[in-house]
Order: structure tokens, then sequence, then C-alpha cells
């Protein structure tokens, strides 16, 4: 390089240098955010966490998503190494496991603080079920409830339809039977089979009507489970006559029975708010949403919620860039309605905005009634256990009562076990 | 004849690096990992490890769940590592008795679904299996079938074990062919000229001049079967009825969902025992011959 | 008799075709369906795509704020060449001592490098989680290459090999006045050129489609490697079909053709230098 050349690149050097050591001292705040956001959530939350750096220019948060089994893998890993990042997302249904392993931090002391928020404007019962020991560890973000997706010109062309013409959703247990039956006969001969119902997936559509059956899971003192309570195998019942006797609903699969109702070969399925933006982009399906019906006597609905959580050990400065930005999300929730979710802050339910998403809002009215999974340290054991009684319920491989008492006794055997480690149930 | 001690020394010369990169990145994590299998950690409790002898060993040998998994696992290996093998191998040598420049490309062929990543591959054959909704059975409807290719517990594991050989397959065949390559023209021209017809030459040139490469594709395939994981979970996640969870799902689940890592440390154990007992015996079998 | 030899050559030729077209079908596949638009590809009426659309390729090049992919691709030639050029050198040397030279306790050595193997790598996890964080290597490239180093899959394969190869021409050598490292190097090396080029094709394709590693050592989205990119598309129980299949593709091609133009340089090794003298 010839010594012309070098001084301007000198001096352009030196000058980066120096406000490289000014904008040092008033760095921004680093602050990660890991969630298990992948898919179009990821992008919709992406979009707001960029509208949040810019608006906050001192504090610069990096978010990092992968898929929810291995993000609780890799959250608990990089815990153990104390590098567990200053916010996170926990389902309620785990919620318990973490808040007593001292993950995440109250955030009830914040909710009063320098940018407070109203707990009041949280729905009840998705804020108590994230409190532990009598606090909160975490705040809720939304509500995702099951609800019933429609295929509304297969309901037509078979002709459930109510006085106007259009499709008429069931409500209940009799006219959800009616339907599938109408729409599972309704399929021309040489034409691909209909079926009128799918179990999209089958631990939270059981657990919904179990719940709806006035089932309990655990006696009250969490000592002995009780999944095979006569009501829940009633409700079992329900889900395997659809299948076997009805034969309104396919045998299940593990996975991807959700593929059916989106190419339109089924009318009716119960799945999460949070399938609504891969139903969006089946252009060629004309659907709606709806509250799942009311086939047992009590009102109910399995729903899970994402929370966001702080981590232990913040210092100050640290900690209100992290309040600062989980009140951000939460204020901002419409933004997070658009990708498919339910807001839990009433307040902004109740805009013209949130009544325009259609689907959102009728999920929305189910809120009162959503049954999260038993608060329990094993839970993901519990789910395995539920997931393969219903399985066998559904295949028949079992009578639902008998699947239903190898569950609970399994589940059983995993309390045994703790408490004989000292464990706590 | 060079003096014993010096070759000693430069043979650990030469190995220096890989050993060192060895000891602390593979065997230290491996001493941990199955060190946890005598405590009893249950991570995400404020309780640090407790020293528990044989407890989980004695806890896996009574867990149905362990047994099953242990099951479902075998019955993979019999069915998957076998075809793979036998299926790569005449593959590769009819690869070789081609010759030319379609060679190359037929070699690709067979190896581009290994460069298909784990996830995608799981996406895919979902897809292609789904009894309801999937491509095999929209093929099949025409003629009035229907497979139930995941949903019944006798089909789902043969299953997954087709897909495996279609995944797998590229391996082995890239290896041996490389194997068979490297077998010295002159052997067989030699046995030609004997009169030995090509079957012959099969069996008494090529066969055992590959065995070495037919050892180490053999031995390397049961070690990875044993450890099959990916592909089921992505295709079944275990189902139907958790028939088809193998060992390493249940080492997995065990010690990410359930917390459980001393308890999954002694499961690894015993299937590291199972792999390593079968991994001698194949080593026996093929020497001696 | 010419004519029954080039029958038989005819039905062989078609016979490893066949089982080529299996192979690449379902491949050929994911790269057709990449270029169907959302809505067409659950359904299954035709193969080809009625309407064909570059929208899903679209979406993942056109959008480096949230898709930086080309950032991804550039991490995972970086990764996967540096691990491919570790494993090589130091699996060839170590390999090459246990097969040729005889250091005390070899056959324990050996047992324990392929023994390594059958430790389910799920249970490595946390132990080497720790020692990166120790050694502060964690979100950054060295996390994914150095580890990877030791590759006793490397070692077993070149260790095989090279047992195969004739001691003749290493002992002409040594007699000619060739060091060990000569012999090695000059001799050794160039005829197990099948056995390495085997070896690094198979490192790469494998360092390229690592997941669960990049996944748990990398933190930042840049840093990342494109089948963890590609995770991001998918859902523990759906995936976006679309953006999916089209981000495979993406992923797929660049080791497919990099192994189209490598393999022509795996020349029939020993087979041609021989013992002709």
């Amino acid at each position: 390089m010839r010594p012309c050349r070098l001084i301007p690149a000198l001096a352009i050097a030196v000058a980066l240098l120096l406000t490289g050591c000014g904008a040092r001292r008033s760095s921004p705040v680093t602050i990660r955010f890991w969630n298990g956001f992948t898919g179009p959530d990821g992008r919709t939350m992406l979009r707001m966490v960029q509208r949040f750096n810019a608006e906050n220019p001192d504090v610069q948060v990096l978010m990092q998503r992968m898929d929810w089994s291995t993000y609780y893998n890799k959250l608990f890993v990089a815990g153990i190494g104390g590098r567990a990042p200053e916010v996170f997302v926990l389902h309620t249904r785990v919620m318990r496991r973490f808040s007593e392993a001292g993950f995440a931090r109250p955030v009830d002391d914040l909710l009063s603080g320098p940018e407070p928020l109203d707990a009041g404007d949280l729905d009840a019962n998705v804020w108590a079920a994230v409190r532990f020991g009598g606090r909160h560890h975490g705040l809720p973000l939304d509500v995702h409830p099951l609800g019933m997706y429609a295929n509304r010109r297969l309901l037509r062309e078979a002709g459930v339809v109510d006085a106007r013409g259009g499709p008429a959703l069931p409500a209940d247990g009799p006219s959800l039977l009616a339907a599938a039956r109408r729409v599972t006969k309704s399929a021309a001969p040489g034409q691909p089979p209909r079926w009128g119902f799918v179990f999209a997936n089958g631990l939270t559509n059981a657990y919904t009507l179990m719940r709806q059956f006035g089932g309990e899971f655990f006696t009250p003192d969490g000592a002995r489970c009780t999944m095979d309570d006569p009501r829940n195998a009633r409700a079992l019942r329900f889900c395997a006559d659809l299948v076997r006797r009805e034969r309104v609903a396919p045998a299940p699969e593990s996975f991807d029975a959700w593929i059916g109702f989106r190419q339109g070969k089924v009318a009716m399925a119960f799945e999460g708010i949070y399938m609504l933006a891969d139903l969006r982009k089946q252009t060629d399906l004309d659907f709606t949403g709806a509250p799942v019906p009311r086939i047992g006597p009590r009102p109910a609905v399995w729903a899970d919620s994402h929370n966001l959580c702080l981590r232990e050990g913040m210092d100050e400065r640290r900690l209100r860039a992290a309040w600062r930005f989980v009140k951000y999300l939460s204020d901002h929730s419409l933004d997070w309605a658009e990708g498919g979710q339910v807001p839990v802050r009433r307040s902004l339910r109740d805009t013209e905005r949130f009544r325009k998403m259609k689907v959102q809002a009728a999920f929305a009215r189910q809120i009162a009634d959503v049954r999260y999974l038993p608060s329990l340290p094993f839970v993901f054991e519990f789910e395995t256990e539920l997931g393969i009684a219903v399985d066998r319920a559904l295949r028949g491989s079992a009578s639902p009562e008998e699947a239903l008492r190898t569950a609970a006794a399994n589940v059983n055997r995993v309390i045994a076990r703790r408490r004989a480690a000292g464990v706590a149930p | 004849m060079k003096s014993g001690r010096r070759r000693d020394w430069s043979a650990y010369l030469f190995a220096l690096p890989f050993l060192a990169l060895f000891g602390a990145f593979v065997a230290a994590p491996v001493l941990y990992g199955l060190g946890l299998s005598m405590t009893r950690w249950e991570l995400l409790s404020r309780e640090p490890a407790v020293f528990a002898g044989a407890d989980n060993f004695r806890e896996a040998l009574s867990d149905p769940y362990f047994w099953k998994a242990l099951a479902a696992t075998f019955r993979f290996v019999a069915l998957a590592t076998p075809a793979t093998v036998l299926l790569a191998l005449v593959a590769a040598l009819g690869l070789h008795a081609l010759r030319g420049r379609r060679q190359s490309l037929y070699r690709a062929a067979y190896f581009a679904p290994t460069l298909i990543t784990i996830s995608v591959a799981g996406i895919l054959w979902r897809w292609f299996y789904n009894s309801e909704f999937g491509l095999f059975n929209a093929l099949l409807a025409p003629f009035g079938l229907k497979a139930p290719w995941l949903t019944d517990p006798a089909w789902a594991m043969p299953s997954i074990a087709l897909m495996t050989v279609w995944w797998t397959l590229g391996g082995p065949v890239v290896v041996l062919l490389a194997g068979l390559q490297q077998i010295p023209a002159p052997y067989l021209e030699a046995a030609e000229l004997d009169g030995a017809g090509p079957w012959q030459r099969l069996r008494s040139v090529t066969l055992p001049l590959l065995r070495p490469v037919l050892l180490f594709v053999v031995v390397l395939n049961v070690i990875g079967a044993f450890q099959v994981f990916g592909q089921v979970y992505m295709i079944t996640r275990g189902g139907p009825e958790m028939t088809t969870r193998t060992l390493v799902q249940y080492v997995y689940e065990t010690a990410f969902n359930n917390y459980r890592m001393g308890y999954a440390a002694a499961l690894s154990w015993l299937l590291f025992a199972i792999i390593a007992a079968l991994s001698v015996a194949q080593f026996r079998l093929m020497r001696e011959r | 008799m010419r004519r029954a030899r080039r029958w038989r050559a005819a039905l062989l030729e078609a016979a490893v075709a066949g089982g080529a077209l299996l192979c690449v079908a379902p491949v050929a596949l994911i790269f057709v369906t990449a270029l169907k638009p959302d809505a067409e590809i659950v359904h299954f009426r035709s193969l080809w795509p009625q309407s064909p659309t570059l929208a899903s390729f679209r979406e993942i090049l056109g959008n480096p704020e949230e898709i930086p992919i080309l950032r991804w691709f550039a991490n995972s030639v970086l990764v996967s060449s540096g691990v491919t050029v570790l494993v090589l050198a130091v699996t060839s040397s170590a390999a090459y001592a246990f097969a040729r030279l005889d250091p005390p306790g070899k056959r324990t050595l050996f047992a324990i490098v392929v023994g390594a193997m059958m430790v389910p790598g799920q249970v490595l996890l946390v132990p080497t989680y720790l020692i990166l964080n120790r050694l502060g290597w964690l979100d950054t490239p060295l996390a994914l290459i150095v580890p990877a180093g030791a590759s006793a899959f490397g070692f077993f394969l070149l260790h095989q090999f090279f047992l195969g190869v004739p001691r003749e021409l290493e002992e002409a050598a040594a007699i000619d006045g060739c060091s060990r490292l000569g012999v090695f190097l000059r001799v050794v090396l160039p005829l197990s050129r099948p056995a390495v080029a085997t070896l690094a094709i198979f490192t790469f394709a494998g360092a390229w489609n690592d997941f669960l590693g990049p996944l748990v050592f990398l933190d930042s989205v840049d840093r990342y490697t494109l089948p963890v990119g590609l995770a991001l598309f998918q859902t523990s129980y759906y995936a976006e079909y679309g953006l999916t299949l089209a981000a495979s593709v993406l992923c797929t091609l660049p080791v497919l053709l990099a192994f189209l133009a490598f393999q022509k340089h795996i020349i029939e090794g020993i087979a041609l230098t021989g013992l002709k003298d």
C-alpha cells in the first residue's frame, strides 16, 4: 500500500476507534429473548422485537427461536451452564416445574414499579394459573385454546345448513354427530372419501371432552392419579365411538391428521388458534372458526398460554430493560394476535381491531372455560400416559376404561417413585 | 529391522492430535455422562446430584418401558441393517461392474437421499405414509388398496425401516464401491485366467479382499441402527402406542422431558453394553473366517 | 457371444439405474414440490406443479432481515469445510499409526475409540455444553469444528482402508530413504485416495446436516448453519411446507453439486498403480 493511501486509512481507523470508545460508554443493554416460536408465529414475534429495538435504542433485544421440544432442552442446558437468557417463554403447563427450580423470577413487584401494568386487565383464570407459592412467575402474553375449525363448503354440500342457507356449526354433541354423519355420507361414489371429523390432536381433544364431562385427574392433594374416573372414561368413549362405531372420523395418525382438513376432505376439527396462520395459506379452503361444541355437561376447553418470564439474578439496569420489553409485548399483544393468538388483555380485546379478527374473536369467547393441564412437576410423563391411553382407545386396541386404568396405574408409579426419592409430589 | 522403541514413539506422535481431541471432546464427556448413571439427578430441582449406586440400573431392569423400547430397537435393527447392507453390496457390485461415465451419475443418485437432512426426510415420509391423506395410499387408491403404514403397530416399524433403507443406503454404497475399487485388478485378472467364472471370482477373490471394508460397513450400520432416533421421532414420535419408541428416544425423553439425567445415563450404559457385546461378536465372526 | 454380453450389460445397467431412480425419486419430488404454491402442496392432484411458482424461494431469499439465508449458507460452508479439513488431517495420521505401526496398548485404544461411537450422542450433550462453556467457545464456529475433529468414524474407516494398502510399496519407499512421514504423505495417502475422498464426502455431508450441535451450541441467529435455520419453518407438529421444501432444496443442492463435481477425482485407486513392479 502506498504511503499516501495509508494516511486517510489511518485517519478513518482512528476516527472509528474514537467513536467506538465513545459509543461504548452508553452502549445499549443486551437482552436475550428465547422462545419456541418457529413458523409464522416466529416471524410475527420477530417483527415486534425489531419494532421494539427501533423504538428503544438503549435496549437491544436478541431473539432466538427453535421448535418447542428442543427449546425446552436448550433452556435448561443453558440454565445449568449459567447462561439462561434474560427473557424467555414458558408454557403454563410447565410453569410449576420451572418456578420450583428457581428459574423464573416472580414479577409481582414489577407490576407496580416505574412501568406499571394493571394485573386486573388480565383474564383472572389465566393470571391465576401462573401463581405458585403466592407469587406470579411470569406475565401471560396470550392464551391459545382449542376451537372448532369447520369447512363451510363440505357442511353446505352435506345439507348442514341454517335458515339462511349458510353452514350450521354444531354447538352440542347431538348436532356434532348429526353433522358429521351427514358429511361422511355425502361423498359421491367415485369421489375421494369425506370425513365429518378428524382427531387432529388426540390428547387435547380428549382432554377437552374429559373436562366437559367433569372428570378429575388427581385427588385434591395430588397424591393419587384418578385418570380412570368413570367420567373420563365416558368422554373417551364418545371420542372412540366417533372412530369405531359412528365411523365419522378416520383412525388416528401420530402426525399430520391435520393435512386432511387442509386438503378439504374433513368438515370439522378441533385445533388450537395457532393453526390459523397455517390454514390461511390454504387459499382454496373456505373455513371458519367457532367455539368447541358443548358435548359434556360442563363448559370446558383445553388451552395453554405463553408466559413471558424473567431470569433470576439480573442487575437493576438489565431488569428494567427486560421488564420494559415484556410490557411492550403485552401492550402490543394485538400485533401478536394477528398471527393467530388470543390476547389476555381484556382492554385490548374490547377493540374494533380485535373484533375484526373473526376466528380469534370466536375462539376468545371460550376464555372463561379454559382448562389447563394439571399443574405438575412431572407433566410430560403425565402427557405421555394420557396420550397413550387416548391412542389405544381411538385405535380400539383397548376399551377406554382399560386404557385409562393402565395410564392411571403408570402415573401412580411415577408418583410413588418420586415419593420414594423424597421429591414432593 | 528397525528398533521397536522408535516405532512406538512415532506412532503416538502421529496419533497425538487425534488422541488429544478425542480425550477432551469424546472421552471426557462420555465418562461424565456415563458417570451420571450412578447418581440421582433431577434437573430443575434445587437438589444436587446424589450418589445412588446401582439404583438406576435396578430400576431400568424392572421398567417395562425399557424392555418395550429395547424390543422396538431390536426389531428395527433386524429389519433395517441386513436389508441396507445387502442392498448396498448388490448396488456397489452393480456400479463397479458398470464402469464408464454414468457410474458417477448413478452413484450420486444412490447417495442423494443421504444429503437430505433428517427433519425434511421425516416430514416427507410422514406425508407419504399418512394412511388417510398421504401419497402412497393416494397412489394405491385406484387399485382399491389402503395400507395402514403407520397406524398399525405391525406395519409401523417396517415402514420406518423402509424409509431408513432409502435414507441410509448411499453411505454403504459409496464405501463399498471405494473398497471394490481398491481391489487390485491383477488379482481378478489372475483368477479369470485360472478359469474362474464371475460368481467364483466374487466368492473367492472379491469378497475376501473386501472383508475389512465390509466389516466396517456392517459394524457401523449395527451401531447406528441401535442408536436410531431421528427418523422415528420425526415420523411416529414412538407411536402407535409407543410400539416404535426406540431406546435412544426413551433416553432422550427421560433426560430432557422428564429431567432425570441419572436414569437416562444408566439406560445409555445398558445400550452401550449391548452394542459393545454385539460389535465384539461381529469382529470375532468376521475375522475368524 | 458378444450379443449375449451386450444384453447382460444392458440388463445390469437397467437394474442399477432402476435402483438409482427409486432413490432419487423422493429427492426429485422435494425439488418439484418446492415449485408449487402453498395451497397446492397438500393436494396430490398431480406430481408436477399446476401453476409453478418461485414464491417460496422468493420468500426465503428475499427476506434477509428475518431469514438471513446467505449468512447461514456461508456459516455452513465455513463449518463443514473446517470440520472436513480437521478430520482428514487428524484421523488419517492416527489411523495410519494404528494400522501400520505397532504402539503398545493398540488393541485397547482401538476398542476405546470404536467404543465411543456406541454411546448415544444425547447423553454427551450436557457435558459437552459445559466444557465448551468453560472454554468460552459457545456461539462461535469453534464449538462446531473442534469437537468434531476426533471422528471415530473417520478413524475406523481409514484404518480399515490402510490395512488394505500393500506393505511392499511402503517398504520400497522406506528403502529409498523416505522417512515415516514421507512414506505416509507420498505413498500411502495418494494410494488411499478413494478412502480419503470418501471420508471427505461423508464428513462434509455430516457436518453440513448436523442439527443438534449447532442448535444447542449457537445462540445468535446470525451464526446458524443451514439446517438450524431451516428448522425455523417447522414447529413440533407441523411445517410450513412451501418454505421448508424450498429451504431444503437450497440446503441440499450445494452439497449434491459438490459431490457430483468432487467424485470425478475419485479415480480407481490402487487398481491402476497396482503391483506392476
